[in-house]
């Protein structure tokens, strides 16, 4: 507060409105928080008086230094320059304090790939498995599960995880991969800015700005398999509005109907209590999807922007449990954001935001259940003081999970519907010591109304081994910690009653409060640029796991074999590991290579961690070559190696080989485009993965060739 | 005084500042010489481009000593060229000229032919003509004016290097890029250095346009 108050100097008309305003924000934040009342109520006007904190801020002229500077780079040091901020601060990428990949647009359309998990697979560190044609297990560095609590994954900074399970259910994201600017993927523990969740990683997805995108586009794409994938989106300029509005319809057929879908059993002795012979791949999946985004810029020195994105999703069911409820699982969410940008007089900058997620989820007989997210939050970066960038924000998050248990055999969270919050405080600082020496500071702290209040911090050092930092070395430690969500503390469940008051799977709540998980690194990196458009980068870990939340079996205390389990905190893990790529590009195209290393040990032998633990070798490669006559040729490969089973009972995943090829051809005068390809050319079908707390599981398709059209004017 | 009247104050004062706050935000409220980082880049790589570009000598020297860059519609820069307003360029002086929008200078001269005359031979004479996104619907009528004129036309609009702009800005992973079109700056009457060509993200030649035409 101290601080803003003393940036405020403008004489004028409007800095005088603003003292007024600020001093406003400042009584009322006391009287405030001195009165009774809910704290849902306290946390709507902290944010409206943060807001009036902003608002009183005047306009003007920016630093004139920056902009000279500018003038005094070549030609090509320009086309170097950032001009919008990435992720919470505006960096290049190799003064970035962790271990980042990035895939672009352009690696995001020559893909040809309409899933995201998809194409996060080919990046270095990231282990994904396919469950069914749209579940997958995301992970950076292992421990992936389909809800998996361990990857945070954002949508331009806004949390897309379940508030139920902690982890993101990517089919139903309302998201469009042409709508995609670029994806940028954080490899380590990133808590300190991004509170709990990133714990291994975090991937954010950021979409494009309407301005970028101006006009209609349509695109089709059409499988061999009669699934379709289509998209139409207009975006237009007018004035000082801007918008994006996109629509589209995915119609997945099952694995079944695709030629794979063979099921396997992990408890062939219960098959025919289960029923397994009944099963089929039911994974069909039909969803209808929008996203849109509208900008309000009276100046280039404040924004509002205002989205709302919808997915409606119809999808087969399958096992889980034993359980195979006869009715089709429906998913709908909704995003919204409210968001305010401002610039100020002295060089600082702060943004407010607010979203809202609503899910609503019918999960055949097992669950229903819909939850209401209301996030608050802040950041204020500061103007230089001087070598310190300094940055702080904070959050306040709502949350309420209301669900309903059609049948006895149905999950129950105990004590719901469940009101629970959530309030974080962050602070970085960026000490640029001397013009090649900076060191950055990360700390956090997160309130849970339901759990442990935690931090999460980064210390990191960045040496530049040159005057024009072409080469960067990075020393790095972090911590930070995962907090048990809701189905972890709360879940219990009765499965296939074997007579009166007897189920054959149990779960019961722990015998004590589970703590968080904790986690600490120790990293050091490389990002050099060799050559006009070759870089290469290396990063190596050393990681330390605490507390780690598993799944515990116990025997039958009437001694009927039926399984009795329990979620507690267990033991603990280690992991280490690297990655390096190499990346060569230029106006004819792209050639990047690289290999990762990533090893998990777990602290207790057959110890389960709710996640599979990472194939220990990967490597991929990337090339896109741009031909005579508006022609694209694009290769994908990725080798894995072997991912470890579950370790009481699930078998190995097996190691291989995925090449997807793509060429494309501009037509219509480049205001079209014809491409064809074959995703997974090496494989027909691809072997089954067991999901948590699944007894079954089932082939999905390999192979598979496509054809998209699109169009844009 | 009582602490709910305190409150109620408050929420009234809070309702009333929102109110000022949201008149505030309207497009008059805030002068040209605000400008976003986009275009501070935008506006360097304009004065770049000058250096390496090549007038005729009759251009050169017939216009007071000054390279001027024009910029026509709703202009974006702002303040962006105040670091360098005064200084020189190849010896000589930098001057901005702002024409406003394409329909309001013909509107203009509708009215008065000796203005329209005017207008045009303004364009004509800069060195460099940034065309403004709000300019796209008017962008060959402005083109055919100044087209004979030496003048290097700048723009970044989907179809700018087709209807025979010279340069088109583009921005690609958050940073600004150039496409050139030489055949636009051979016809125009100016020499861009292979330097700016070596940095193009796509540099249409007579080939290229060959092939594309096939």
């Amino acid at each position: 507060m101290q601080l803003m108050k003393d940036h405020t100097q403008n004489s004028s008309y409007m800095g005088g409105l603003g003292k007024v305003g600020e001093n406003i924000s400042l009584i009322g934040v006391t009287i405030m928080f001195a009165q009774k009342g809910s704290l849902t109520r306290k946390c709507v006007w902290l944010f409206v008086l943060l807001y009036l904190l902003f608002g009183a801020r005047a306009f003007a002229q920016q630093d004139s230094s920056v902009r000279k500077d500018l003038f005094q780079m070549s030609l090509e040091e320009l086309t170097e320059v950032n001009v919008v901020s990435a992720s919470r601060q505006e960096q290049k990428i190799s003064e970035i304090s962790v271990p980042i990949s990035i895939i672009t647009a352009e690696d995001i359309h020559y893909s040809g790939l309409t899933s995201i998990p998809e194409i996060l697979q080919f990046e270095p560190g990231v282990d994904v498995l396919r469950t069914s044609r749209f579940r997958y297990a995301v992970g950076i560095r292992g421990l992936h599960d389909v809800i998996s609590d361990k990857t945070l994954v954002l949508i331009n900074g806004r949390s897309t995880y379940s508030s139920v399970y902690g982890g993101a259910e990517w089919f139903r994201l309302p998201l469009f991969p042409e709508d995609i600017e670029r994806i940028e993927i954080v490899r380590g523990p990133s808590g300190a800015s991004w509170g709990a969740n990133a714990f291994n990683g975090v991937i954010n997805i950021i979409t494009k700005n309407p301005d970028d995108v101006l006009g209609y586009f349509g695109s089709t794409t059409i499988t061999e398999f009669g699934d379709s994938f289509t998209h139409l989106r207009w975006a237009e300029k007018k004035d000082k509005w801007s918008w994006r509005s996109s629509l589209g319809y995915e119609d997945q057929k099952s694995s079944d109907e695709a030629g794979a879908g063979d099921y396997k059993s992990s408890v062939p002795s219960m098959n025919a209590l289960i029923g397994f012979d009944t099963y089929s791949a039911q994974d069909f999946s039909r969803n209808l999807i929008t996203d849109n985004e509208f900008v309000y810029q009276p100046s280039d020195w404040t924004k509002l922007s205002l989205g709302v994105g919808h997915s409606n999703k119809t999808s087969g069911n399958f096992e889980t449990g034993g359980l195979f409820p006869s009715n089709h699982r429906c998913y709908e969410t909704t995003r919204l954001f409210s968001r305010i940008d401002r610039k100020f007089e002295d060089g600082s900058s702060g943004s407010l935001q607010w979203f809202g997620n609503l899910e609503r989820s019918g999960l055949g007989d097992q669950l229903s259940y819909h939850n209401f997210e209301n996030d608050f939050e802040g950041q204020l970066n500061f103007a230089p003081i001087g070598n310190h960038h300094i940055l702080i924000g904070g959050n306040v998050r709502l949350i309420r999970i209301n669900s309903k248990s059609p049948t006895a055999e149905s999950y129950k969270f105990e004590g719901e519907p469940f009101d629970e919050q959530l309030v974080g405080i962050f602070g970085i600082d960026r000490w640029k010591i001397t013009d090649r020496f900076t060191i950055e500071g990360q700390l956090r702290g997160d309130w849970y109304s339901e759990t442990q209040t935690d931090w999460s911090g980064r210390l990191t050092g960045l040496y530049a081994l040159d005057d024009n930092k072409d080469h960067i070395l990075r020393f790095s430690a972090a911590k930070a910690f995962r907090s048990p969500m809701a189905a972890i503390r709360n879940v219990t469940v009765e499965r296939f009653a074997i007579g009166p008051d007897l189920y054959l799977m149990n779960v019961v709540k722990s015998s004590h409060e589970l703590e968080n998980e904790e986690t600490w690194s120790l990293e050091a990196g490389y990002t050099g640029k060799l050559a006009k458009g070759l870089t290469l980068q290396l990063d190596g870990y050393y990681q330390h796991y605490d507390n780690l939340i598993g799944i515990k079996t116990g025997p039958d205390p009437l001694g009927l074999g039926r399984f009795f389990i329990s979620v507690e905190n267990i033991a603990d893990a280690e992991a280490w590991g690297g990655e390096c790529e190499l990346a060569y590009e230029n106006k004819r195209g792209k050639l990047s290579a690289w290999y990762s290393y990533n090893d998990f040990r777990t602290e207790k032998s057959h110890q389960d961690i709710r996640a599979y633990q990472p194939a220990k070798h990967k490597a991929g490669l990337t090339g896109r070559l741009f031909l005579p006559d508006n022609w694209a040729f694009n290769v994908n490969y990725k080798f894995t190696d072997t991912t470890p089973g579950n370790p009481n009972g699930g078998d190995d995943i097996g190691s291989s080989h995925r090449l997807d090829l793509t060429i494309s051809k501009k037509i219509a005068k480049g205001r079209g485009e014809l491409m064809l390809g074959v995703s997974d050319i090496l494989v027909k079908t691809r072997e089954s993965v067991l999901d948590l707390g699944a007894y079954t599981a089932h082939e999905t398709p390999g192979r598979m060739f496509f054809a998209r059209l699109q169009l844009k004017f | 005084m009582e602490t709910s009247t305190i409150r109620s104050k408050l929420y009234i004062l809070i309702v009333v500042y929102f109110g000022v706050q949201a008149a505030l935000i309207t497009p008059q409220a805030f002068a040209a010489s605000a400008s976003s980082r986009e275009y501070q880049v935008k506006a360097a790589f304009l004065y770049n481009f000058i250096q390496f570009t090549e007038w005729p000598a009759a251009k050169i020297a017939d216009n007071n000593n000054a390279i001027s860059i024009g910029i026509i519609g709703d202009d974006p820069f702002g303040a962006a060229f105040d670091p360098v307003k005064e200084k020189s360029v190849k010896n000589k002086k930098m001057v901005i000229k702002r024409f406003g929008r394409f329909t309001e200078l013909i509107k203009g001269a509708n009215e008065d032919k000796s203005k329209s005359a005017e207008n045009t031979e303004a364009l004509r004479k800069c060195h460099v003509l940034f065309v403004c996104d709000s300019e796209k619907e008017n962008l060959s009528k402005i083109i055919e004016i100044v087209k004979d004129s030496a003048v290097l036309t700048v723009g970044q609009s989907e179809n700018f290097l087709d209807d025979g702009g010279i340069i088109r800005f583009i921005k690609e992973a958050e940073k600004v890029a150039f496409e050139v079109n030489i055949i636009a700056a051979k016809e125009a009457g100016v020499q861009v250095s292979s330097q700016v060509l070596r940095l193009a993200k796509r540099v249409i030649t007579e080939e290229t346009a060959d092939d594309k035409n096939k």
